[in-house]
């Protein structure tokens, strides 16, 4: 991510008039903002069959028949998959990359947007493209892709062709897990939940055996209990550890290795997060039915959700357990075991501030977008509202926010929110 | 495969003398110690106390016989009876303590597979309020795990598990379907679109694999009745499109409830406000009732509607305008999952009375109607069963007749597939139609409201 000091943190205000937009095309997708708040960009259809970019008002030189999956990456650059003549690619600020496909989808890219990556499809075969290269083996099919943060990228491939109907051939283990395109030998009847170590250099995943029988695989080495089912483990420890969450006699567990590691049961235990290498472990738990909360080294938070959590993250600093809850119909956010109550119809997990003090976030409530910080909502209200930020110091808020066909890119002190 | 379904062909359709392989292979493997541990490991470890309640309750009065659509097509059959059903089954197992013949296993998977379509219509007639269902889906849950499930249904689990939907539909061929569809659209509409990923959207529809497989024109007509309604809506680009849900028919719980998750999980990371789900019967109760409750949710955690709700809404507020009542006779099939399971059975005869000219009660009706005879995920149990469907099937046949309409108008995909069946095997003159194929022929091609952006 470019330098968020080098951002233009003192101009109070800046606008991009979109509305006009819709008469200098046949018609405009929905917008798309840049980190930094800089730029703003749609899809933008100028004809039939015939599709552009349109980021701060500029089109790019080439027209596509079809684009798609259009997104900013970290650093600012805009991504897009489009095709023409029946190959599609992707598009990165309006240059394509060289080699073509017959499908691409499942856009992704690492946290500091040097990794591009997706899911392609040639010739009926399957594998990944990263950075315009494509691995080298290409497989039956193809789901569950992911990038490590350096780059690495694995998914579950089919490396056994299955008939029609063949059941018989499916429990025979058809599956295995490719990392940069190389599948490992061993294949299972299913694999879900892929997870790379912080280095990229180790994948853990959900293994189905047969019928009944699930685990957990790290690289080769299967853990040797079998469970009920699992969720998607993750590693610890200087990934020399795998944690994950497993089912037995109908109850949910936490797993280290092979042995567990909470004492407690849940009627459901998942979504891991890891402060620290795994100093901090939490995960979202039931403990009775229907009844939702934050469970973080075996002590559950007292606090209690009827409806869903969606997401559970530690700050940077691990001080703050930050859940995005729904409760009675409605989302909000909890902190530590504290709800905001802010009560929105729809809610996105927050950004935090380095110093753990600033959380900020955006909100739909009764058809009107708002950005709400700290649990407190901003008095403007807008049409559409984009991720927010916060400064460097930690004193400012840049909101991004379109309001009568205008794009606004604001900064706010603190205390103009708070 | 083709042999023995040209072989059970030629046969009396006798569900008796069928041969399903997945059910001979998976009871050539089984040994008695297998038999009778799996058995007991559900009995004692899994059934909770509504199993023993109802166990313990049932007198064998009979009174649930005559609701039964299969006993009554079966010229009242004794061993069809709902309470027979459980007797040869459940009871049989609980009797020998597990240790039962492959003989009464081969029975279990016909019975409970095939010659019970999970409807839930005895239920209402019994004094107690017995749910043989549940017991049914108790039996599949064994003879999942003694692997003996009939081969076209596991084939369609095995779908889902490695896919998340039904019919093998690879990541890219879903989406090449919907720009597929979005592009012929564009010839009624030149800026219509079907929005895949928009974050923030209010609605995610979701439909069951079947459509992108083989009726993509139904998501057509769905994103030219969006465009036409100005609705805000998406659909994802990844699993968790498919609403349907076999394992939940299979007793493959597991599965069931890890499509569930994908299901909501699409949905809230578009953070949408509300899920509509296309004219499915079993996908309601999969996403509604059965897999959100096996992963701990007790209710839908994101809002969830079913087509027929959703295109009321349109059509009572006006944002889809009739231009000309559709002329033919029809009639209502009301699905047993959306109208026993839901209650929808009213909103959908508001629905035909605004969209049709003529409209022909069936009888029985609403709650109490008789099963479409596919349900329960005994249409997916495939061609060897097909035969023996249609017997049990007789009664709904004559349900249907009795109307004379010309158009049968159900909101469900497996009814439609399994009423489409009795149609063509009586040679009964219907067309089978979903609301959204009515809808889409009388409604007015205009849009309702437009954006101020045009954004679709
Ligand atoms: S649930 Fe339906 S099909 Fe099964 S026994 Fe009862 S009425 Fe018959
Ligand atoms: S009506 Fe109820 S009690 Fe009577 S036989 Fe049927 S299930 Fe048993
Ligand atoms: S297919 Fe339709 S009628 Fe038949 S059981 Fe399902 S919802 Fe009921």
């Amino acid at each position: 991510m470019k330098d968020k000091k080098m951002w233009d943190w003192e101009t109070p205000r800046k606008e991009i008039p979109i509305k006009e937009w819709q008469d200098r095309f046949v018609w405009i997708e929905e917008p798309h903002v840049s980190c930094d708040g800089e730029k703003i960009a749609s899809i933008v259809n100028t004809d039939e069959a015939e599709f552009n970019v349109c980021c701060n008002g500029e089109t790019w030189d080439e027209i596509f028949e079809k684009a798609w999956s259009l997104k900013f990456l970290p650093d600012g650059r805009l991504a897009v998959l489009v095709s023409n003549d029946e190959e599609w690619t992707i598009c990165v600020d309006g240059i394509s990359w060289e080699k073509r496909f017959d499908y691409i989808w499942d856009l992704k890219n690492t946290p500091d947007g040097s990794f591009i990556g997706a899911a392609v499809q040639k010739e009926g075969l399957y594998g990944m493209v990263v950075n315009d290269t494509i691995w080298d083996s290409l497989y039956e099919n193809i789901s569950g892709t992911i990038l490590s943060n350096q780059g690495a990228s694995a998914a579950v491939v089919q490396v056994t062709p299955l008939g029609q109907g063949d059941i018989e051939g499916f429990s025979q283990g058809i599956f295995s897990i490719a990392v940069n395109g190389i599948a490992h030998p061993e294949s299972f009847m299913n694999i879900w939940d892929l997870s790379f170590d912080s280095k990229g250099k180790q994948i853990a995943s959900s293994i189905r055996k047969n019928r009944v029988d699930y685990s957990i695989i790290k690289n080769d080495a299967l853990w040797e209990k079998n469970f009920q089912f699992s969720w998607k483990p993750e590693f610890i420890n200087n990934n020399n550890s795998v944690i994950a969450p497993v089912r037995q006699n109908g109850k949910w567990f936490l797993f280290k290795d092979d042995m567990p590691l909470w004492d407690k049961s849940y009627e459901q235990l998942w979504k891991l997060a890891l402060h620290e290498d795994g100093r901090k472990i939490a995960a979202i738990v039931s403990d009775a039915f229907g009844k939702w909360t934050v469970c973080e080294n075996d002590t559950a938070w007292g606090l209690h959700f009827d409806t869903m959590i969606s997401n559970l993250f530690y700050s940077d600093n691990g001080d703050s357990l930050i859940a995005t809850v729904k409760n009675q119909g409605y989302w909000d956010i909890a902190v530590n075991g504290k709800s905001w109550n802010i009560r929105a119809d729809k809610l996105w997990d927050p950004v935090v501030s380095s110093n753990n003090e600033i959380l900020a976030t955006r909100m739909e409530k009764d058809g009107r977008f708002y950005l709400v910080v700290n649990g407190k909502v901003y008095k403007d209200h807008f049409d559409r509202i984009f991720e927010p930020a916060i400064s460097p110091g930690n004193d400012k808020i840049l909101l991004k926010a379109v309001k009568n066909g205008i794009y606004s890119r604001q900064i706010l002190t603190l205390d103009k929110v708070l | 495969m083709q042999d023995t379904i040209i072989e059970n062909e030629k046969k009396k359709p006798d569900g008796k003398n069928v041969i399903d392989d997945g059910v001979e292979q998976g009871l050539a493997k089984l040994t008695p110690e297998r038999i009778s541990s799996v058995i007991n490991q559900v009995l004692t470890k899994e059934v909770g106390p509504r199993f023993k309640a109802y166990v313990e309750t049932c007198m064998r009065c009979g009174l649930c016989a005559d609701a039964c659509s299969i006993f009554l097509s079966n010229d009242r059959g004794p061993e069809f009876s709902p309470a027979a059903k459980v007797k040869q089954t459940i009871l049989e197992m609980i009797k020998k303590k597990g240790n039962v013949s492959k003989k009464v296993l081969k029975d279990a998977v016909r019975i409970s597979y095939t010659e019970c379509n999970v409807c839930k219509r005895c239920s209402m007639y019994c004094p107690f309020g017995i749910d043989i269902a549940y017991m049914m889906l108790q039996v599949r849950r064994i003879c999942h795990k003694l692997e003996i499930t009939p081969l076209y249904i596991q084939d369609t689990v095995n779908s889902h598990s490695a896919t998340m939907n039904q019919m093998w539909v690879k990541e890219d061929e879903w989406i090449d379907t919907l720009q597929w569809q979005e592009e012929d659209a564009r010839e009624e509409f030149e800026d219509l679109r079907i929005p895949l990923d928009k974050d923030g959207a209010d609605i995610m529809y979701s439909v069951i694999a079947p459509e992108p497989k083989f009726q993509a024109g139904l998501i057509y007509q769905t994103a030219v009745i969006m465009h036409a309604a100005g609705i805000d809506w998406t659909m994802p680009s990844f699993p968790g499109w498919d609403n349907s849900n076999m394992a939940m028919y299979t007793g493959d719980f597991e599965i069931s409830g890890r499509i569930a998750q994908a299901h909501y999980e699409a949905a809230a990371r578009l953070h949408v406000k509300k899920i509509v789900m296309g004219e499915c019967g079993h996908a309601f109760r999969s996403v509604y009732d059965v897999g959100n409750r096996w992963v701990g949710w007790s209710m839908p955690p994101v809002n969830l509607i079913h087509a027929i709700d959703f295109y009321h809404d349109l059509l009572t507020s006006g944002r889809i305008k009739v231009k000309e009542k559709y002329k033919k006779t029809v009639t209502l099939h009301d699905p047993c999952n959306v109208s026993r399971g839901r209650g929808l059975h009213n909103k959908a005869r508001e629905m035909v009375n605004i969209l049709c000219e003529s409209f022909i009660e069936m009888t029985p009706n609403r709650e109490h109607n008789y099963c479409c005879g596919a349900g329960g995920g005994v249409i997916n149990c495939g061609p060897p069963w097909k035969g023996t469907r249609m017997v049990n099937n007789r009664e709904k046949k004559e349900q249907l007749e009795r109307t004379g309409a010309e158009v049968l108008i159900a909101p469900c995909h497996n009814c439609h597939s399994g009423l489409e069946d009795i149609v063509e095997h009586y040679g009964i003159g219907m067309e089978v139609k979903f609301f959204g194929d009515i809808i889409y022929e009388v409604m007015e091609k205009t849009v309702y409201k437009k954006n101020n952006l045009k954004e679709g």
